[in-house]
């Protein structure tokens, strides 16, 4: 006989719009990081008072973006938890191991190249969309 | 550790998603579960417990021993 449906409270749902904020978050950091890259040259001429408000924004929407990461890693269960846990721990692994050869390199001038901020961004970013992927994967 | 969630679950004709639910946790963390890649925390064994009506024993159990359940049956 079919037993009656156990109640369920909406872990999907609650994940669901956890990412949904962080997302928005997301896209509103990168907008204030291009507003503080791009306003000095393009819309205000370096003048300091607006270089520095978009700094602030830029700073504000990041600690808010930084909120919303604490709240969607807190309301994660267990498995996702330690899926994100291991793919932060790799992250910041690869970053400490590629970064700091690549900038002595850079200073000594080894690479014939300048090694940038920007570089480092796009491995992390890397690295964690991999193993965050893989984690999902070796769990599934 | 093993368990029986499976064949709970089973008994009662419920989804994976629908025991999920029920336990506050993804699909893919009951999955794991289920499979033995996952070992779930206290919290989560003893909400398991609580929707089974079951103690915390007769759903989970070490891989060298037998489940209560498995043992009552044997002795009795």
């Amino acid at each position: 006989m079919k037993q009656p449906k156990p109640p369920g409270n909406g872990y999907q749902w609650r994940i669901r719009m956890n990412v949904l904020r962080l997302f928005l978050w997301n896209g509103a950091w990168v907008a204030a990081t291009a507003l503080m890259t791009f306003g000095p040259r393009f819309f205000w001429n370096r003048t300091l008072l607006f270089t520095l408000l978009a700094v602030s924004l830029d700073v504000a929407v990041g600690v808010g973006m930084i909120l919303a990461n604490i709240k969607y890693i807190a309301e994660l269960d267990e498995l996702q938890r330690k899926v994100q846990l291991d793919s932060m721990g790799i992250t910041l692994g690869v970053a400490l191991i590629a970064g700091t050869p690549l900038s002595v390199m850079d200073a000594y001038h080894v690479i014939p190249f300048h090694v940038d901020i920007a570089y480092l961004l796009i491995l992390m970013s890397l690295t964690f969309a991999i193993s965050n992927l893989y984690g999902t994967r070796r769990f599934r | 550790m093993k368990n029986r969630l499976k064949v709970l679950r089973a008994e009662r004709d419920w989804t994976q998603a629908q025991l999920a639910g029920a336990l506050d946790v993804s699909r893919q963390t009951v999955n794991a579960i289920e499979t033995g890649k996952f070992d779930p925390s206290l919290s989560l064994a003893f909400r398991a417990a609580r929707l089974f009506g079951m103690r915390i024993e007769e759903i989970f159990h070490d891989e060298d021993r037998p489940s209560l359940a498995t043992e009552k049956d044997t002795y009795v």
